[in-house]
């Protein structure tokens, strides 16, 4: 029988009370939970603000979905099992028992939760209710229950023959690259590579790495600007995946994964980490390279956002202004655009080349999830859950625009937010990476490239 | 009663208010050995202090954050704990009970002004009840103190009140001052084991969160060593 909505691998179902405690007393001994959860637990109040913040609670209006609710869960099994208060409190007056029922309930509450952590910023305790699910759905994997999308996935990233978790093999990757070259010579008589292995570069490249399968015109945007403003860069054949699924359900798996970039950029004597549009492979980057690859001495980490952004204003990267007819409307990825590390950047890109381009209320910091944040996103058995309601009131936003193309420039948000159009009736809205339009933008003139004439200039 | 009174003043005031005293020293003393134990086992030590200073501040000062969520019910907290704070602090018959305990002073509330903070304080606190119970959210969530707490922190405020307009008072001087100084007593005696706890905690509470990132940098490791799953695959 299915307990949740989505697929997991069959697991040792036994004393599933027992090893969830086992993995919980581990975790705290060798992190820093233990504190924050002390501090949540003095401190909460109860006060429902969360729920105005969380798009799933907005849509399914479910109590289970209240942030604080879920939190709750957790700190329940915390304050009776880890703390002397709580187990005297269980001893005198019979309280709370840790049962599978209460497990399943955790497993399902934790995998509504987009962990995009909008609901901190309505928190007067400053809860993060998005690291209490990080925490939550680290136990429930150790004990097994995490969904099989996720874990497939990672399986094939560290332990598989290609090494990523699109299982793309480096022969394939040689042959996307040439061919997006030969198109980029092509279409826009643009000499640009697709380094490999180049040794010594500045940047490793590390994009999501489904954009070789999925994305070609980001990846020859991409391409595009790194030749244009003569950036050192390459990409490595030994690791080339920006993706880190650990961020959403283990610590352990998160630490091998970004490691993996961190031995690439080593192996290939570069400097720093280039990081594709792609929000979540930015942020495991940017905030755990550091963490565990050698705090301070750990390799800088750079969005290619950031990077477009400081050539356009230095003057390196040549845009037509108002070469975007359409109209162009940006989602910000909650992964990089909680902690305002991108928010204006793109936005400052977009507006360079657009006429018209509108943003959606709320955006930036505030923005609204996509609906498919933290994994859930590949989870496709609850596509109806993340379209009906996770992603209804980006629907909504998106229609009020009326903007023709959505930049969205995570590879999750894009997948999703294709979807999300898809069963909400947006069949006009397309859904592209910001460097799509950078590369239509472009002003070859500018730096003495004849375009070749075609017609598709005018169709895009 | 004057007897009674008189131990509610003396040793039950004092008892509980060395009870506040030392259970805030002990929470802020861990949160303190909390934040640098974490800080030190932290992987990445970068904080982002400026952010984490301004977002302090902002809650501290919690002005601009009142629109968006639930904005009835958080004014009501805002109003609420204007009037917790500065009402029993500036009120004169205070003040002359600290000037005659440790002989120090400072200006007072006009006794008009002071009446008003006073019914509004307790209208914040009725209105806080409602805006709980009618939620059907908050509802859910609510633990007994969440619901027992503004109440009994109305009570010094309206025994208070009857006690400097005897006319309104069914009850008897000192029959009304033996609450009003029981229900201090209680709430000061409940501080530091309730969510009230967050009268010290909350200027920490926007560290914590963003230190909760700052893993340790072997802590998969150790986890992962701990349950015997180094060389489990996947």
């Amino acid at each position: 029988m299915k307990k949740y909505a989505y697929y997991v691998e069959p697991y040792n179902e036994t004393e599933r009370p027992r090893r969830f405690l086992e993995a919980f007393a581990a975790i705290l001994k060798h992190s820093n939970y233990g504190f924050v959860l002390d501090t949540y637990s003095r401190t909460s109040t109860k006060c429902a603000r969360c729920a105005c913040n969380c798009q799933v609670f907005e849509q399914s209006g479910d109590p289970r979905d209240v942030p604080c609710y879920r939190t709750e869960l957790l700190l329940r099994v915390y304050r009776r099992y880890f703390t002397l208060n709580g187990t005297l409190r269980a001893r005198l007056f019979n309280g709370f028992v840790l049962t599978d029922d209460y497990i399943d309930e955790m497993a399902e509450a934790m995998y509504r939760c987009t962990a995009c952590r909008r609901c901190k910023f309505g928190c007067p305790m400053g809860v993060d209710h998005g690291l209490m699910t990080h925490l939550s759905r680290w136990i429930l994997a150790e004990i097994g229950i995490v969904p099989k999308a996720l874990v497939v996935a990672t399986r094939e990233q560290l332990q598989g023959k290609t090494g990523n978790t699109s299982a793309i093999p480096v022969v394939a990757l040689k042959d996307t690259c040439e061919f997006l070259e030969e198109e980029l010579l092509e279409n826009y008589n643009l000499p640009a590579k697709f380094p490999m292995d180049v040794e010594g570069a500045e940047y490793v490249f590390f994009p999501a790495v489904s954009d070789y399968l999925l994305e070609p015109d980001t990846l020859m945007g991409n391409a595009a600007v790194m030749h244009l403003t003569g950036g050192s860069w390459t990409i490595g054949t030994g690791y080339y995946d920006g993706i880190n699924y650990g961020l959403f359900y283990n610590d352990a798996l998160l630490d091998r994964i970004v490691s993996k970039e961190a031995q690439e950029i080593k192996r290939l004597k570069a400097k720093k980490a280039l990081i594709g549009e792609c929000g979540h492979a930015s942020r495991s980057a940017k905030a755990f390279l550091p963490t565990f690859c050698g705090g301070k001495n750990a390799p800088p980490v750079i969005n290619i956002m950031e990077y477009s952004h400081k050539a356009l204003l230095d003057g390196r990267l040549k845009v037509k202004s108002g070469a975007i007819h359409e109209r162009v409307t940006y989602h910000d990825p909650c992964n990089i655009a909680r902690s305002k590390w991108i928010i204006n950047q793109p936005r400052e890109l977009l507006e360079a080349i657009c006429k018209d381009f509108v943003d959606m209320v709320p955006c930036g910091q505030m923005n609204i999830c996509c609906g498919g944040g933290a994994g859930t996103v590949s989870v496709d058995e609850i596509r109806s859950f993340r379209t009906g309601i996770g992603g209804r009131t980006k629907a909504d936003q998106i229609r009020k625009t009326g903007a023709k193309y959505l930049v969205a420039p995570c590879a999750n948000c894009k997948k999703q937010l294709r979807e999300v159009c898809e069963d909400n009736e947006l069949h006009d809205v397309q859904v592209v990476g910001l460097h799509d339009l950078i590369l239509k933008a472009l002003d070859l003139e500018a730096y003495g490239i004849t375009p070749p004439k075609k017609d598709d200039e005018g169709k895009e | 009663m004057e007897q009674w009174l008189q131990w509610a003043r003396g040793p039950a005031f004092k008892f509980a208010f060395l009870l506040m005293v030392l259970g805030l020293l002990r929470q802020i003393i861990l949160a303190v050995i909390g934040i640098a134990q974490a800080w030190n086992r932290a992987g990445d030590k970068t904080i982002p202090k400026k952010v984490v200073f301004q977002t302090t501040l902002q809650w501290l000062f919690p002005l601009k954050k009142l629109n968006n969520n639930r904005p009835a019910y958080s004014a009501m907290s805002v109003i609420f704990h204007i009037g917790l704070i500065f009402t029993p602090v500036l009120l004169l018959p205070h003040i002359e009970l600290w000037k005659r305990g440790l002989g120090i002073a400072w200006p007072s509330l006009p006794h008009a002004l002071a009446d008003v903070f006073t019914l509004v304080t307790v209208a914040a606190a009725l209105g806080l009840i409602i805006g709980r119970l009618g939620n059907k959210e908050s509802r859910r969530i609510s633990r007994v103190q969440d619901i027992a707490l503004p109440p009994l922190m109305a009570l010094p405020f309206i025994t208070g009140y009857l006690a400097m307009h005897p006319v309104l008072n069914p009850i008897g001087y000192n029959v009304v001052m033996f609450i009003h100084v029981m229900s201090a007593n209680a709430i000061f005696a409940l501080i530091p084991f309730s969510k009230l706890g967050h009268i010290i905690l909350l200027p920490t509470t926007q560290l914590v969160s963003e230190l909760g990132w700052h893993f340790p940098a072997a802590s998969g490791v150790d986890v992962s060593r701990t349950l015997k799953k180094e060389n489990v695959p996947i």
